[in-house]
């Protein structure tokens, strides 16, 4: 059955949010619902990350996130050019908030200074170690020599930031907001961090020759 | 890091474009790529510049993904209710 929010226009949840009085009470309220209805669906696919939560603080995380949303998207109602549905746009800002709730509770225990992979050696442990058995031998050192490209432009050709972010996130599998709480800057700096030294990694592998094509052929799935 | 995941970290640095959005740009079109997807457009063509960040940043997918899941139930009409997503938490 569909709720009262989504029978209005696009253009009824601007004229009802920018009202007074009741109207703008009661979409609101409404709104509120769809939020929270998107950072319950959120956490319903996500229950893993709130192992040590029970049920009556996973439903309570849900009504902060909504109630975060709510804030940022009347703080950017304006930015709303109505190239989707108003509740699509609407629900991407509880999912936000959401996203970022579950990944911090599942991490919150964990110092992101002492993570497995994450002094000077990791890289040719990590080299060593991901040696894969029942190749052929000269697929396997194909393999060695991109993974020893890989390790060698890591080590000299990316800035401490780079390096540090991408064992963050690359090797401990650490997530963005993560990284984000850690290191104080926001998604866009991490971002950037990142393709830049995507940037690197890829015109150093192809300037030791390795196109991609081949390369990749090298490590999908062994026939 | 297992042969897998160095697959797939192989593949975003070789899908590594000069120019790409960032996380930012991505949320504001984030729903406009939903809205022509779940009406049945080529999104991809209209907004390529979205697809490639998605493919390369895991938290902006992660929050596509669920965006694009709820716009297609409720574009179905089957959005769940709030008591049944309540319950549906244990």
């Amino acid at each position: 059955m569909l709720s009262m929010s989504n029978e209005r226009t696009n253009d009824e949840w601007l004229h009802d949010l920018n009202a007074s009085g009741e109207s703008q009470e009661v979409a609101i309220a409404d709104l509120r619902d769809l939020l929270l209805r998107a950072a319950l669906y959120f956490f319903s696919r996500n229950l893993g990350d709130f192992g040590g939560l029970n049920r009556d603080e996973i439903l309570q995380r849900a009504e902060d996130c909504a109630q975060d949303a709510l804030i940022a998207l009347m703080d950017h109602l304006q930015d709303f050019r109505g190239d989707s549905k108003f509740t699509t746009w609407a629900y991407k800002f509880a999912i936000n908030f959401a996203l970022m709730s579950a990944r911090h509770e599942r991490w919150k225990g964990v110092s992101l200074d002492e993570l497995p992979f994450s002094n000077e050696g990791t890289f040719s442990e990590w080299a060593l170690q991901d040696k894969s058995d029942g190749i052929a031998p000269d697929r396997s050192a194909l393999q060695n020599e991109v993974r020893e490209t890989v390790q060698d432009v890591i080590e000299h050709d990316l800035t401490d930031k780079q390096r540090r972010v991408i064992l963050m996130m690359v090797f401990n599998e650490v997530p963005m907001d993560e990284v984000v709480r850690h290191l104080g800057v926001n998604r866009n700096a991490i971002y950037k961090m990142l393709h830049d030294a995507r940037r690197k990694l890829k015109s150093g592998l192809q300037a030791r020759g390795f196109e991609v094509g081949e390369t990749l052929a090298l490590f999908s799935s062994q026939g | 890091m297992n042969r897998e995941r160095f697959d797939a970290w192989l593949r975003n640095i070789y899908g590594t474009q000069d120019e790409e959005i960032s996380c930012t740009e991505c949320f504001d079109l984030v729903s406009r790529f939903v809205e022509l997807e779940t009406s049945g457009r080529d999104a991809v063509a209209e907004l390529p510049k979205v697809k490639q960040h998605i493919e390369q940043c895991r938290a902006c997918r992660d929050e596509y993904e669920n965006l694009r899941d709820l716009a297609r139930f409720e574009n179905e009409g089957g959005a769940p209710s709030l008591d049944n997503l309540r319950s549906s938490i244990r």
